[in-house]
């Protein structure tokens, strides 16, 4: 579903990813471990379409990003770090505009079934976004990849900044999603979210994917200890 | 999504702020063009009955010698003032509306002009068209400067990026809803000028609206150009703002320079001074050959003789009024030749500043400018010469005064027609949305946010 085919950027002289083979399938979450820079960010514009690469190609269910961008953006979402919103608008109306945004509309109760389901209390859904929490806007954030129905889901660091319950509920819809069929590709600094969610756990080190495991073959000490130990 | 981007712009507080602001510059630039008009419709008025009360005093003083008379006698021409003008002052505050003459020499009657306060001149005036052309673009810039660079630090852009089919149309739709707002305060002014000015619907007014629409375009075509560079919010205002400065500002006063150093009016002073001595001197000489002159000039009068020995004869007295107007004819026609050059040269160098050709297109419509005036002043002659062409016989052959129906020397008018061309009207904007249109969409394509076709 998520496939990278010796995927390669530079900035000039700098080589952000080195030829990069990766194949997430249907329903399976792939974590990306490594350090700032170590090229997990970039590999994920790639697939999103933010960056061209410079040699090799990145497809989304067959499709190249690079010839049909229009295509694959159809079938990903994505979640940045931090999920910024409309502060004059509330939780439902920017989860409506931005749905709307992928072509989508929706039925206020419907948003408000994905609003709920990505954990944002009900409260909360008629006020402007301007007065969430970090946590709050994330969830939002959660809602719109939801909404779009996405074979596909990218997030970059999504859990960081957010308190432990909040991160809890983030792994289980994960799990859910990736129950219903949707690859998820994850780049993380949480070692032990990586373990406890994704199926298999990718080490990046400058630009090149230097291993690749299933998650249930270690302990989260043990990954640990191997992440230390590559990087 | 029209409709949530809506919502955002109304509930962000700049938004609405800025468009009450034009609304009432707006409505106060209409209430100063009310005013304006007021006052030229009471001149108009008040110079009509002084002109009729002071024909009937002169003739009740003068009325033996037909010349005694119509030395003191006026007669006004009036450059009518469209209602249009309104809109658009231009340089009537400084040009007088109407001037009336004796049929002395011209010269000297013709540049008498109004006492104006100066300053009033110092600052201009606040009619529609200075909110047009200085305010809409400041709203303008506020409203789209930071139209990519809001996203992009507000940490939006992402999110906007991965789920929009379009990023290029959203940001349409986003400056769309934006120059909608703004074009619908400007018909809203449009409309209640046209009312509360009574501008009759006709094509001038028309044209005068669609100028005005395509210069706000113009400011938010260039607004969409700069936001293509897609640099921070904070370097899209410099640049904009140093654009308004350039654009409305510098090179205005720089085609002003550019008039006095290509086209100087030396003869503005020089014709004064010979007229004078035209006639002034004529005291002193000998009368035959300043009548000479006169039967030389108008033929038609060669009948009429100065007698013999004599000092004094109102026929040598016009003939030598004429002389003074013959002796300066070669400077005025130089003076009025430069001052064309003039318009031409604002006119030929608007093409590449639609700042400046909205302002001389909105003038020009309103008959306001300066090829109005040089119209008039034109008018003033042909109204001279009809005086003189009455008048003369009369004079030379002292017809008698009260025999004359003095009632029917009302107030007469001069009314302009504005020229329209269409080209030379919406070319120069053309252009400028061409130029955007290729350099914008070229910045889009060469940074990846390009419009992606729907399948």
């Amino acid at each position: 579903m998520i496939e990278a085919l010796q995927l390669s950027k530079s900035y000039g002289d700098h080589l952000a990813l080195k030829s990069l083979d990766m194949n997430i399938q249907r329903g399976e979450i792939f974590a990306l471990l490594g350090q700032n820079g170590a090229g997990k960010t970039t590999t994920i514009n790639c697939f999103l379409g933010f960056v061209s690469p410079s040699s090799g190609d990145a497809l989304i269910d067959g499709i190249s990003v690079k010839s049909n961008p229009q295509e694959t953006k159809k079938a990903l979402a994505y979640i940045p770090e931090t999920v910024m919103l409309y502060p004059n608008l509330t939780g439902i109306e920017n989860l409506a505009f931005f749905s709307s945004l992928a072509g989508f509309s929706y039925e206020e109760d419907q948003m408000k079934a994905f609003l709920a389901k990505a954990g944002l209390q009900e409260t909360a859904h008629l006020q402007r976004v301007g007065g969430y929490s970090k946590g709050m806007r994330q969830k939002v954030g959660i809602a719109i990849a939801l909404a779009k129905k996405a074979k596909a889901l990218f997030l970059d660091e999504p859990t960081s900044g957010l308190d432990p319950k909040a991160s809890n509920e983030f792994s289980e819809i994960l799990k859910e999603l990736s129950a219903g069929g949707t690859a998820i590709l994850m780049a993380t600094h949480d070692i032990f979210r990586a373990k406890e969610v994704a199926h298999r756990v990718g080490i990046m080190k400058e630009g090149q994917l230097v291993s690749q495991l299933a998650a249930s073959d270690l302990t989260a000490n043990e990954l640990e200890k191997l992440y230390l130990k590559t990087i | 999504m029209v409709k949530y981007l809506l919502l955002n712009f109304f509930r962000s507080k700049v938004h609405p702020i800025g468009l009450a602001l034009l609304l009432v510059s707006g409505l106060i630039s209409l209430e100063i063009g009310s005013r304006f008009l007021e006052r030229v419709d009471r001149v108009s008025e008040k110079t009509a009955i002084h002109q009729q009360e002071s024909i009937a005093r002169n003739v009740s003083y003068f009325n033996k010698e037909m010349g005694n008379l119509m030395y003191y006698l006026r007669f006004g021409l009036e450059n009518e003032t469209p209602r249009l003008a309104g809109l658009s002052i231009g340089q009537r505050d400084v040009y007088p509306s109407i001037q009336s003459l004796t049929v002395r020499n011209l010269e000297e009657q013709r540049y008498a002009t109004d006492l104006v306060n100066p300053l009033f001149q110092l600052l201009g005036n606040m009619d529609f068209s200075f909110v047009l052309i200085y305010l809409f673009p400041l709203v303008i810039i506020a409203f789209g400067f930071n139209l990519i660079s809001e996203e992009k630090e507000g940490g939006t852009w992402s999110l906007i990026r991965s789920q929009a089919h379009s990023p290029l149309l959203f940001l349409r739709l986003k400056l769309g809803i934006r120059l909608v707002s703004v074009l619908f305060v400007l018909l809203l002014l449009l409309i209640t000028g046209k009312f509360y000015l009574a501008i009759p619907f006709d094509v001038p007014f028309l044209i005068f609206g669609s100028v005005s629409v395509l210069y706000v375009l113009f400011w938010f075509g260039l607004t969409w150009l700069v936001v293509s560079f897609q640099l921070s919010s904070s370097q899209n205002a410099q640049v904009l703002l140093s654009l308004w400065v350039v654009l409305n500002l510098l090179l205005p006063a720089g085609i002003n320079m550019l008039q006095r150093w290509f086209f100087p009016v030396p003869e503005a002073m020089s014709t004064v001074i010979q007229n004078r001595e035209g006639y002034h001197s004529q005291w002193d000489k000998p009368k035959e050959p300043t009548l000479q002159k006169f039967y030389a000039r108008y033929p038609e009068y060669q009948s009429f003789l100065h007698p013999k020995e004599a000092d004094f004869s109102w026929l040598w007295y016009f003939a030598m009024q004429q002389a003074g107007d013959d002796e300066a004819a070669v400077e005025v026609e130089a003076l009025k030749n430069k001052l064309d050059s003039r318009v031409q040269l604002a006119k030929s160098l608007s093409w590449w500043i639609p700042s400046v050709h909205t302002q001389l297109s909105l003038n020009s419509l309103s008959l306001t400018d300066l090829g109005n005036y040089l119209h008039y002043l034109e008018a003033l002659e042909e109204f001279h010469e009809k005086l003189k062409a009455y008048f003369f016989p009369r004079i030379f052959s002292n017809a008698p005064v009260l025999d004359e129906d003095w009632s029917k020397f009302t107030l007469e008018k001069f009314r302009d027609q504005p020229q329209v061309n269409w080209i030379q009207l919406m070319a120069p904007f053309g252009l400028s949305f061409l130029l955007i249109w290729v350099w914008a969409g070229y910045n889009f394509k060469k940074s990846g946010i390009q419009s992606i076709q729907k399948h």
